[in-house]
């Protein structure tokens, strides 16, 4: 008898402890995910985002087995990406992204919609960093992406944001423009209204840049 | 009790006090990194470092803990540490990572063009919109330095070297008829199309032991991985009318072309100084497949068929008219397979390709015959290991089989030669600043029934962020001319020794490259035919021969490229300077070949109007005077002609119509007209003298490329 309730204690505190432990983290993914949010993004530098990537960097080496602090941490680095200096630096934190986008692939054991639409955002941002000369390689593998993208999960909002900043970026002459983006930052923002993401810590950026274009386009 | 006390112990940990870990993270000199990540492994505790690259933070973890710090462009560094103090102070230094800043690159010898590699020279379109160039990649090629042009032949001719010494590789395969058809004192163009290759690298010497039977240089061409899906297209210019077509699917993709050509029309607009009876008729197409087979493996087969047509009439000084006809009828065959993979996330690659290729050139000179038959197979494959730090090794081997005919006056003349060869090279870095490659290649040629051994060697020493020196010195070999072949098989392969030293910099899209390189040719085929020397290059040999010649050549090159200075204008100079002699072929005394210029300059410039959506190219090319033969001259080779120069410009613009993209393009060569002269011939008896020129004086080209689909994307980099 004695014994059993011993055993019955310990069964309790060790799943009060595992829950304590997913508790722990979902509470520093949520406190992470806010301070990202907070970022003053007027200001230049790199520094208080690097200090949020180094956050999210820290919970995924003590969660092996969780994917989105993998994510998030990608996510800062592509956004860190467009504040690098030179190319090289800009291709450092996009390496960086990859590998962390890899990881969480790995423990997802699939690409999912988020996966593919924030490596559409990559190599986008590749193109950005020196579009003379990688417009050629990375272009086509944006496409391929969003088109992945699409096929996982159409109702995507971050899909259709990510074609239309494309669009918003390149010149009228070359097929582009605020005039034809509009449209399809329009869809993307009829999908923001109805996207609902699977929990507080899962992905839900780009609307509030949707919003900004499209006010830019109607200027 | 034990047991609840355990557990006890277990929920209670965290109210434990906790231990303070505080320090600095540095960089190899002592500079601070602020942005590290510094965290114990497997706990949440940890920080980033401040703007002098401080660190404090807590920890409940107990006994020891692995404590990590990463940052962006360093190496993570991972240490094991003691938690038994309640303070612990560390000071960590981080390395760099690899990058082109801190890492050298071997580029002596080498010139490259690539979209791939960001230190890459040149990209590949920056070789198809050279003006003066015509779209063809050896007309580009030879504006580069340590090229010397040669009006009146085709072919590279390099650092000293004929334009035989120059192999051209696609995908590791040695292409056996690169250009089309020679004929009598007209440059011909190369047979491929430029918008084939994602990468060209031009070595002008001290290349890899991958590549052999290239006394000079070697002109290493790789096809794209990758069709973009253009859908249809269609070329329409003044001397031909093509088809092009490109599908990608998600694992294969397939590009077709096909092309009717005529230049009669281009030169009833061109006054020609060739007297052609039938301006150069051709057809020909190609087909592209690629598969990716599993993660990395992909196949490329490429096939291509020409047919060509062409009468002229070449002038003969030993004949009464003066002139000799000469009809030519053409058909080429190429085909190669690639097959390329890699394993155990890139540590193990595999290139390897099988190839074939058919030429059969059917002349006749005034009716008489004279055909010329020749057929190539071959077998490639490299293996790559890449081993830690940047260090490889590759090993690999490749078998030819070759055959050829020439017929002359119903003579036929044949040739088999069963050639192979095997390599091994490695690359080894022994720091970042300073690397090594150091390669040997054994061959065998059962023609001439001989091996060789050709060792390979080069360094490279990062001397600053931006700049770096190399070394590359190496032996090379290459069967004789197989004219010699025919008449005398006991010949032997003959030598160039190499040694180059190279400096460059590159730096904020500005890049300066000097090379100074000596040469030296052994074991040369002499011809001994007791006669006067016979200046008609197209002669066949019919003296005694042996290896008894040798040579020299010495010189240097450089390179000045800006694409900083102007908004929307790139420009380029080179200058290459050689002094070569040589005793070889029918020589009887050391001279300077008629193929040697000392001086070969040139400028290219190209401005992007962006409002006009048209690029404007332009190219200046200056080549000082040649030798050639007067019989009339006691000493050899000691005229010389006049200076070659030539200014061309060339316009390309971008348009939409109705949807489809179009790219108009017009060029004009030699706009000043100058009445260039590449060699003087003298008639039989020595008494008249005749000028050599090109093909045309001031000559003009237009055409257009019309996309049909309208997934087509057209940025200014391709104009």
């Amino acid at each position: 008898m004695k014994k059993t309730s011993f055993f019955t204690l310990f069964v309790f505190l060790l799943c009060c402890k595992v829950f304590a432990q997913n508790e722990k983290y979902v509470q520093a993914m949520t406190a992470t995910l806010k301070d990202m949010n907070a970022i003053d993004r007027s200001k230049p530098g790199t520094a208080a985002l690097q200090e949020i990537a180094n956050r999210f960097e820290r919970i995924a080496t003590a969660e092996q087995k969780e994917w989105l602090p993998r994510y998030h941490a990608a996510y800062c680095y592509v956004q860190m990406s467009l504040m690098g200096g030179t190319v090289l630096e800009k291709d450092q934190y996009l390496d960086k992204a990859e590998a962390f986008l890899k990881q969480a692939e790995t423990i997802l054991g699939k690409t999912s919609d988020e996966t593919a639409v924030l490596r559409a955002n990559l190599s986008q941002m590749r193109l950005a960093a020196d579009g003379m000369n990688r417009w050629q390689s990375e272009g086509p593998k944006f496409a391929q992406f969003i088109e992945e993208a699409k096929k996982l999960n159409p109702e995507n909002p971050r899909i259709y944001y990510l074609e239309g900043s494309g669009l918003f970026f390149t010149p009228e002459q070359f097929g582009g423009g605020k005039k034809i983006a509009k449209p399809v930052l329009e869809k993307a923002l009829e999908k923001f209204s109805t996207f609902k993401p699977e929990s507080a810590i899962h992905p839900n950026w780009g609307k509030m840049e949707t919003e900004w274009m499209l006010s830019q386009g109607n200027q | 009790m034990k047991l609840f006390y355990f557990i006890l112990f277990l929920i209670a940990a965290p109210a434990y006090s906790q231990i303070l870990i505080t320090g600095k993270v540095t960089d190899k000199k002592g500079g601070a990194l602020p942005g590290a990540n510094v965290f114990l492994k497997g706990t949440y505790d940890g920080t980033t470092t401040d703007a002098t690259g401080s660190f404090s933070f807590r920890t409940d973890a107990k006994d020891t803990a692995r404590i990590s710090v990463s940052f962006v462009g360093y190496e993570t560094f991972e240490k094991k540490i003691s938690l038994l103090e309640n303070e612990i102070s560390l000071t960590i230094k981080l390395e760099e990572s690899a990058s082109e800043l801190n890492t050298v690159i071997i580029t002596a010898g080498a010139f490259e063009a690539s979209d791939e590699k960001r230190m890459a020279l040149l990209k590949p379109l920056d070789i198809v919109t050279t003006a003066g160039a015509a779209a063809d990649i050896t007309g580009a090629i030879q504006f580069l330095p340590g090229a010397q042009r040669v009006g009146e032949q085709e072919g590279l001719f390099v650092r000293g070297g004929s334009g035989q010494e120059t192999k051209v590789v696609i995908d590791g395969m040695i292409v056996q008829n690169p250009f089309f058809s020679s004929l009598p004192d007209v440059q011909q163009r190369g047979r491929f199309n430029p918008f084939m290759f994602k990468g060209t690298s031009f070595s002008t010497g001290g290349y890899s032991a991958q590549y052999g039977q290239a006394l000079s240089s070697v002109l290493l061409l790789n096809t794209t991985d990758k069709a973009a899906n253009n859908g249809l297209g269609i070329s329409l210019n003044l001397a031909n009318a093509g088809v092009n077509y490109d599908y990608a699917g998600k694992n294969q993709s397939v590009s077709a072309v096909a092309y009717y050509g005529n230049l009669r029309p281009l030169f009833a607009l061109v006054k020609q100084n060739v007297d052609w009876q039938h301006a150069p008729e051709f057809k020909g197409s190609s087909l592209t497949y690629r598969l990716k087979t599993g993660k990395k493996g992909l196949l490329k087969v490429y096939g291509m068929y020409s047919d060509s047509d062409l009468s002229m009439n070449s002038r003969n000084p030993a004949s009464e008219s003066g002139k000799m006809r000469l009809d030519l009828h053409n058909r080429n065959a190429f085909t190669t397979s690639t097959y390329t993979d890699s394993w155990k996330e890139g540590r193990w690659a595999l290139n390897s390709g099988l190839s074939y290729s058919r030429n059969q050139d059917n002349m006749s000179f005034d009716g008489a015959d004279f055909d010329r038959f020749d057929e190539r197979t071959q077998v490639r494959a490299v293996i790559t290991r890449l081993l830690s730090g940047n260090n490889s090794v590759l090993f690999g081997a490749e078998a030819h089989v070759i055959h050829l005919q020439n017929t002359t006056n119903g003579k036929l003349y044949d040739l088999n030669d069963q050639y192979s060869a095997a390599f091994a090279e490695t690359e080894i870095y022994i720091t970042r600043q300073l690397a090594g490659r150091i390669g040997l290649r054994g061959e065998y040629s059962s023609l001439l029934n001989r091996f060789n051994a050709a060792p390979r060697l080069s360094f490279a020493y990062k001397t600053g962020k931006y700049s770096q020196v190399s070394l590359a010195a190496g032996q090379f070999y290459q069967n004789p001319d197989y004219r010699y072949l025919y008449q005398n098989k006991n010949l032997n392969y003959e030598r160039a020794d190499h040694v180059i030293f190279n400096y460059q910099i590159i730096k904020n899209q500005r890049t300066f490259r000097i090379e100074t390189f000596y040469k030296n040719y052994a074991q040369l085929v002499r011809e001994f035919t007791g006669q006067p020397f016979d200046a008609d290059p197209y002669r066949f040999p019919w003296g005694k021969t042996n290896n008894g010649g040798n040579g020299y050549a010495k010189g240097f090159d450089f390179f000045w490229r800006d694409q900083k200075s102007i908004k929307n204008f790139d420009y380029w100079v080179t200058y290459s300077y050689v002094d070569s002699k040589r005793l070889f072929q029918q020589f009887d005394q050391s001279a300077s070949p008629t193929f040697i210029s000392n001086h070969n300059a040139s400028l290219i410039t190209k401005k992007w109007f962006e409002k006009i959506q048209t690029s404007f190219n332009m190219t200046y090319a200056f080549t000082s005077r040649r030798p050639y033969y007067n019989p009339n001259n006691k000493s050899f080779l000691a005229d010389q002609t006049p200076a070659v120069h030539n200014l061309s410009i060339q316009a390309s613009k971008l348009q939409t119509i109705g949807g489809n993209l179009v790219i108009f393009y017009a060029s004009v060569d030699n706009i000043l007209n100058t009445k260039n002269v590449f060699t003087y011939r003298y008639t039989p008896d020595g008494k008249t003298r005749y000028a050599v020129g090109p093909q045309s004086y001031r000559s003009f080209f237009v055409g257009m490329q019309i996309m049909l689909s309208k997934k087509a994307k057209v940025t200014k980099d391709d104009l």
